[in-house]
């Protein structure tokens, strides 16, 4: 059982260290002449699931089946939703240039790969049903 | 009814719960847990598993939820190919670059077809005719590999769910493969944008580019105000380009549908595994899900950009937010569907309002990005309302407030003006659920286009309507699914949404369609979890139905997208010398210039929308437009407003397909439109070329001739 954790947890570990400095990869790779695929991959790949990954990992032990499936759906639409917001804000408070887009996603990727993976409830190992209860319906 | 967790097992009644991990080669390996009702077909069955080691397969049981898991293991003596290997994990095919079993049976049976529509579709590439488009669009400029590629492909699909179970992931390259298949041939090929529509869109980004800001309270001309209210797509855009350090977004836009279809196919089925274990189900319905997708709404648009976030939210409230207590007789088995998937175990009020939080940003980046999603996802969690499973108030005060929020201060003006136009088109069912502008589709191509359209919708429905019937527990334990999909129906009575309600209510209730359509093309796998007994099933041609039926529902479904998705495509390509003159006449033209064109549906009709005006003057009913063609130079010039001291005309040829196709003008109407112009006094020619002319509106020249004539 063990080195079976160890494996999975050193997977996870170096995901979040490759996480952690994306942000920042994507935002050196803009000295690269415009247009080259080594400036434009890392910068898509970063924007597209960053920052939605390093909010969701690490998962806890044990989670239920499709909890994997789950937090790659999610890390896509998260990642640029914080892209959306963080352009916005920016473009009303008139202080858009790319370095401004980039900090603050690569920040907060950063700072959430070192942190728990955000709770989804239904995935925790403990989520079952609580109790028997009786007055209930067909939903 | 009392609630209880899971006691079935039936999948694997004579396998005891087990520790899903086995030890191999001396080291204790993780192993795949995989659902879908086959696997407890193959439970305890050996054979040679997809990456070609010989593999037994079982049934365990969670001690958690009583969740049968399948487990692939390498018997511990099985020789070179999966055998002890002294303390090292196992090395495929003895060692060798290429697995064993690769050439032989399943595994042969799953990749060989793939491989071979790649092929045949890559070879194909070089024959599409996009620049030599006719009537039937691109219909009859691919060559015959390609419609190969996509019978290779829908076979390949076919024999893939037949291992569906214990290997998801091959169907799953194949709904990959569909969507390349299908929707890739303009972003490797065309040296333009798709859809002149789009360049709309690249002009958007380029304003916020260049000014740096949004302004969401200045008139823009063009009706291109909404896009600085709802500016959130674009802004994204913004910073993509930059972050890219391409030109402009034009460079990457036809890509769009690829990846916003990669995104959304996660989604769907995180959103079918929350009412299906059987994988065939979910497969089926991602692929039926791709082949009715022909609305064209997975560009690179704000439209299908919040479409993936609004069935992300929904994905996350079906598996997040289900009330304790709420599931009732859903959690005894026997008033489920055999391949239903039990409900998702339900949170507490905490739980809840943590994922409320988590999806505020996803809710804020809709309501930043367009106007109308945000009202399609609150009429869906207002839909789930009716289920007491989903009933969560919270969730859509908080949608409706963050909504209520952006429309009265970023959208405030066209928000005030909808609402003072909603009560004209309050109930007017007929107008509001009407496609396009005005005209009726014309000629060969658009006709069979809208002939498919209409098919398509008829033969999804009819599915799902054939497993409303037959599979009455399995809509029964999907409701909420259901529900979502039927929810943005009554908005037809509420607005026409520019012509575009019509559509926009079948793209958020196709999820769910193609789900039920699915569910009465796959019955429940042969033994089952729940399934009967063999006996008990049929054996005559009804039992046989499903069979013979899949293949070729998903054939013609594959085959109506073709007309539906290229019949115009005419109208949607456009070549680059084309756009190029439009761009270089807007260029040349000064502030305040008055743009004339039939429609505005070509390459750069908006560009420097903040610079120029436009009128669009064709884009109305047919009659009027016969009335205009009768001295087109005097119409213009009486409709060109006082004051205005530039106006320019551009006609290209892309105008004349879409005015043509869309029926705006009669046969024949936009050239007998552009020979009396050039020939006209009131106009000067500035420049002509075959697909296209640019005019200046000159009237004082126009009166100097008249002056000496009269003179």
């Amino acid at each position: 059982m063990k080195p079976d954790l160890r494996l999975v947890a050193l997977d996870e570990k170096r995901l979040r260290v490759l996480l952690a400095a994306s942000g920042w990869i994507a935002l050196a790779v803009t000295l690269l002449p415009a247009g080259w695929p080594v400036r434009w991959l890392p910068a898509l790949a970063f924007i597209l699931l960053g920052p939605g990954l390093a909010l969701l990992l690490p998962r806890p032990r044990g989670e239920r089946d499709g909890a994997r499936l789950e937090m790659w759906a999610l890390a896509g639409p998260m990642s640029l939703s914080l892209g959306v917001l963080t352009a916005t804000l920016l473009l009303l408070l008139e202080v858009f240039s790319v370095a401004a887009f980039l900090i603050p996603l690569a920040l907060i990727t950063s700072v959430a790969a070192y942190l728990p993976g955000l709770p989804l409830p239904a995935a925790l190992p403990g989520a079952a049903e609580p109790g028997r209860r009786k007055h209930a319906d067909t939903g | 009814v009392q609630e209880s967790p899971r006691r079935d097992g039936q999948g694997a009644p004579d396998t005891p719960p087990r520790d899903p991990r086995r030890t191999v080669g001396g080291e204790t390996m993780r192993l795949p847990v995989l659902g879908g009702p086959t696997r407890a077909r193959t439970a305890g069955r050996s054979g040679t598993g997809t990456d070609g080691t010989a593999d037994t397969t079982a049934a365990a049981t969670t001690p958690e939820h009583g969740e049968t898991m399948q487990l692939r293991t390498v018997p511990e003596a099985a020789g070179p190919a999966g055998g002890t290997t002294g303390g090292r994990p196992p090395r495929k095919g003895g060692g060798g670059l290429i697995p064993d079993g690769l050439f032989k049976g399943d595994l042969l049976l799953s990749w060989a077809p793939l491989a071979a529509a790649v092929v045949l579709w890559t070879v194909s590439l070089p024959f599409v005719g996009h620049r030599t488009m006719g009537d039937y669009g691109l219909l009859d400029r691919m060559p015959f590999t390609y419609y190969l590629a996509l019978i290779t492909l829908t076979g390949g699909f076919l024999l893939s769910l037949r291992r569906a179970g214990t290997a998801p992931w091959w169907p799953a390259a194949y709904c990959v493969g569909l969507l390349f298949a299908l929707k890739a041939v303009p972003a490797v090929l065309y040296d333009a944008v798709r859809y002149p529509w789009a360049s709309k869109h690249d002009a958007v980004i380029n304003r916020l580019l260049m000014t740096g800001e949004v302004s969401p309270y200045t008139e823009q001309a063009g009706n291109m105000d909404a896009y600085e209210q709802w500016p959130g797509f674009f802004a994204l855009n913004a910073g993509m380009v930059r972050a890219f350090g391409v030109e402009a977004a034009a460079s990457y836009v036809n890509w769009a549908p690829i990846v916003i279809g990669l995104l959304l196919m996660l989604v769907l089925v995180v959103i079918y595994r929350t009412f299906t274990e059987d994988w065939r189900l979910v497969w089926v319905g991602v692929w039926i899900f791709q082949a009715a997708n022909w609305v064209g709404q997975d560009y690179l648009a704000p439209q299908g950009f919040t479409y993936l976030l609004h069935l992300t939210i929904i994905a996350i409230v079906f598996r997040n937010f289900v009330l304790p207590g709420s599931a009732g007789p859903l959690r005894d088995h026997s008033n489920l569907d055999p391949v239903a998937a039990p409900v998702p175990p339900p949170t507490t009020t905490r739980q809840r309002a943590l994922a409320v939080a988590m999806l505020v940003p996803l809710i804020f980046a809709i309501n930043s990005a367009h106007q109308l999603t945000p009202v399609m996802l609150c009429v869906c969690l207002g839909a789930l309302l009716f289920t007491r499973r989903y009933r969560n108030w919270g969730l859509l005060v908080t949608a409706g407030s963050i909504m209520l929020f952006w429309d009265l201060t970023m959208g405030r003006p066209l928000f005030m003006e909808t609402m003072g136009t909603i009560k004209d088109s309050l109930g007017r069912l007929m107008e509001n659920s009407r496609a396009g502008y005005a005209g009726q589709l014309t000629g060969p191509g658009p006709e069979l286009a809208g002939k498919a359209n209409i098919t398509m919708v008829l033969a999804v429905a009819l599915l799902a309507g054939i497993s409303l019937l037959a599979r009455r527990k399995l809509i029964r334990s999907a409701l909420p699914l259901g529900l979502v999909s039927v929810a943005p129906v009554p908005l037809f009575a509420v607005n026409d949404y520019g012509g575009e309600m019509l559509f926009r209510v079948y793209l958020f209730g196709l999820p769910g369609a193609a789900f039920f359509a699915a569910a009465a093309l796959v019955p429940p796998a042969v033994g089952g979890r729940r399934a009967k007994p063999r006996a008990a099933r049929g054996k005559g041609l009804g039992a046989k139905a499903p069979a013979i039926a899949l293949p070729l529902v998903l054939a013609a479904l594959v085959a109506g997208f073709m007309p539906s998705y290229y019949g115009k495509e005419k109208m949607y390509y456009t070549p680059p010398v084309e756009s190029a003159m439009v761009t270089r006449a807007i260029d040349n033209a000064p502030e305040g210039t008055l743009v004339l064109a039939t429609t505005g549906s070509f390459p750069q009709a908006l560009h420097r929308y903040d610079k120029v005006e436009q009128w669009f003057f064709a884009e109305q009913e047919l009659p009027e437009n016969e009335k205009m063609l009768q001295d087109p130079a005097k119409y213009l010039s009486d409709g060109i407003p006082r004051g205005v001291s530039s106006a320019i005309v551009i006609l290209t040829r892309t105008q004349d397909i879409y005015a043509a196709g869309e029926g705006l003008l009669p046969p024949g109407g936009f050239a007998d439109l552009r020979g009396k112009l050039e020939s006209s006094p009131l106009f000067t020619v500035v420049e002509a070329h075959p697909y296209g002319v640019v005019l200046k509106y000159t009237p004082e020249k126009a009166a100097e001739r008249s002056g000496g004539t009269s003179r």
